[in-house]
């Protein structure tokens, strides 16, 4: 009894020591990131070089089939160049947006609060309620929009959601007016960081609101609009749920991105597991590479401006 | 003068129209689920309904499983922001104030795993999830988002700015570690938990692919998974899915209103890792 209570009191003073007890309290955290994240990550290398569907029966090394498969495969194509031209389009219009809107409603003035606290809503809002909401707003059996524009144009109600040319601009319009909101209170932030001092001289020496904006708001706003600029981009390069619940990437695949492709194989019909693995390595290799090319440039941007 | 007067006139007027064109479809949509099926259909449409009937609020809780999809909404949310807020202050707090070996390492891993996109790892999770046994249970949705790197992340940062010597008077008092943690730290980081479990909750009460993978059965379904289910059956009934839309943003809609503050201050701070 007495040696046990000694042992007991042994191993309480050594996890009680504070060096030793850090890693009680990191471990649960370490445990649930490398089971659910480093363990799957790793296996996605593992499964993409394997013919595994859905039952995981007769699993078999088939190499790097997969990918040269999807080379070949022009949907696989399709869908990496909607990709493409939705980052393209939303990135810059979102931030653009956002950064000029920062710069108006920056202040604490009530006007300023109101209208971030109103551009707010959506980003708190799932894309699957306002996929619903904007399906019929823009759709054309009762759609307010379409009505709308046909008084405009006087041509008849026109039915965008099935339309080509149309469907990808709804799109990208949804997801930036979803979005801005959220990247106007991380620029508004950012702006707020930077000393008064800066504004105060600039004023004093006369400068103009546009020459403000152009020479101390934008350069000193640098670090905080290369992490928007970044993580935006890999966002918009994860794009799936603005496309999922509004056209599921029709008509005629013309809207299908890169995950929606990837969550349809895996799991939408054919549940081929291997394959679609391919494809997300694929995503993963295209979004480190940008990601790294574009932090290049905009550390350099950075250090130019400090 | 005048020029500069008019110039915030015009700010103030792109700002109004901005406005205006966040509110429009919301006003609309509430507008829609409170008018009669003919009011609907009519042509031209009016934007205001003449007549409110509350038909299709009503409806829609028997056309589609809403209150079950509320329910796993919730538990599903408000488990993962909670237990995360935990297990991420936890590490947050030992990365900040406790020396030890391999800290700045594990540190850093931690934080690459930021830089992994769902998609990667999606499949492997939904393969372990399912030799686990854990396909469509809560503990299956929750356990896998039970730590996230931003938390940890965010928690250390605020634990970093607390006074240096806190914990040195406590150890003195012969206080233990966790003592520590429970006595001295949690009391001072009341508002960064509301601001984390309120960011927490917003990111996985709205996620739509994680939860359509990780659940099959429509009893297990979260309102986002839930509702493009619906999306996908299409549309045939505008008045009860507008209603369903409408009712699915209210729960966060109106905690919004009440507790804004955390909700700008989660999304705020995440800008300030950069």
């Amino acid at each position: 009894m007495n040696a046990k209570e000694g042992r007991f009191y042994k191993i309480r003073s050594y996890w009680n020591r504070p060096e030793h007890a850090a890693y009680l309290f990191i471990a649960p955290a370490l445990v649930i990131i490398t089971l659910f994240v480093i363990v799957p990550l790793v296996s996605s290398f593992v499964i993409s070089l394997t013919d595994m569907d859905i039952f995981m029966q007769d699993v078999k090394f088939i190499g790097f089939k997969n990918f040269l498969k999807s080379f070949r495969e022009e949907r696989v194509w399709n869908a990496f160049l909607n990709t493409f031209k939705y980052v393209i389009f939303s990135v810059p219009i979102q931030i653009a947006v956002s950064l000029v809107l920062a710069f108006w409603l920056f202040r604490t003035d009530r006007f300023s609060k109101l209208m971030r606290s109103i551009y707010f809503i959506p980003v708190i809002c799932s894309f699957s309620s306002l996929g619903i909401m904007f399906k019929i707003f823009f759709g054309s059996a009762v759609g307010f929009f379409p009505y709308v524009i046909s008084l405009i144009t006087k041509n008849g109600v026109p039915s965008f959601w099935t339309d080509v040319r149309y469907a990808f601009p709804l799109i990208i319009f949804i997801s930036v007016w979803k979005k801005f909101g959220q990247t106007l209170i991380i620029l508004v932030a950012g702006i707020n960081s930077i000393s008064e001092t800066y504004f105060e001289a600039a004023r004093i020496d006369g400068a103009t609101g546009k020459q403000i904006f152009r020479y101390i708001t934008i350069p000193m706003l640098w670090p905080t609009l290369s992490f928007v600029i970044v993580t935006t981009l890999i966002g918009a390069m994860q794009v799936f749920d603005v496309v999922f619940v509004t056209t599921g990437g029709g008509p005629l695949n013309s809207t299908e991105t890169i995950v929606q492709y990837i969550y349809s194989r895996g799991f939408g019909n054919t549940y081929d597991l291997g394959y679609a693995s391919a494809l997300s390595v694929e995503l993963f290799v295209v979004i480190a590479a940008l990601t790294l090319v574009l932090r290049r440039y905009t550390d350099k941007k950075v250090e130019e401006n400090t | 003068m005048r020029k500069q007067t008019l110039v915030k006139a015009l700010e103030k007027g792109i700002c109004i129209l901005v406005m205006l064109i966040v509110l429009v479809p919301f006003i609309w949509m509430v507008s829609m689920a409170f008018k009669t099926d003919a009011e609907i259909l009519s042509f031209p449409p009016t934007f205001f309904p003449k007549e409110i009937t509350w038909k299709h609020m009503t409806a829609i809780w028997k056309r589609i499983p809403l209150m079950t999809y509320i329910k796993n909404t919730v538990i599903f949310a408000v488990g993962v922001a909670f237990v995360s807020v935990m297990i991420d202050s936890l590490a947050g707090y030992a990365f900040a104030r406790i020396r030890f070996k391999g800290r700045n390492i594990l540190f850093s891993l931690i934080l690459l795993t930021m830089m992994v996109p769902f998609q990667v790892t999606m499949i492997p999770l939904y393969i372990e999830t399912y030799k686990f046994g854990l396909l469509n249970t809560f503990v299956g949705l929750i356990l896998p988002r039970a730590a996230t790197a931003y938390g940890i992340f965010f928690m250390r940062s605020f634990f970093l700015g607390l006074p240096k010597d806190l914990e040195e008077a406590a150890r003195i008092d012969g206080l233990n570690e966790f003592g520590i943690y429970v006595k001295i730290m949690l009391p001072l980081c009341k508002s960064a938990f509301i601001t984390l479990f309120i960011f927490v909750l917003m990111g996985n009460w709205n996620d739509l692919l994680y939860p359509m993978m990780m659940t099959s059965s429509t009893n297990m379904r979260t309102l986002p998974a839930g509702l493009a289910m619906f999306v996908g059956e299409g549309l045939t009934e505008v008045g009860p899915s507008m209603a369903g839309a409408f009712i699915s943003m209210l729960p966060l809609f109106i905690l919004y209103c009440f507790a804004q503050k955390y909700f700008v201050q989660g999304i705020a701070v995440s800008g300030m890792k950069g």
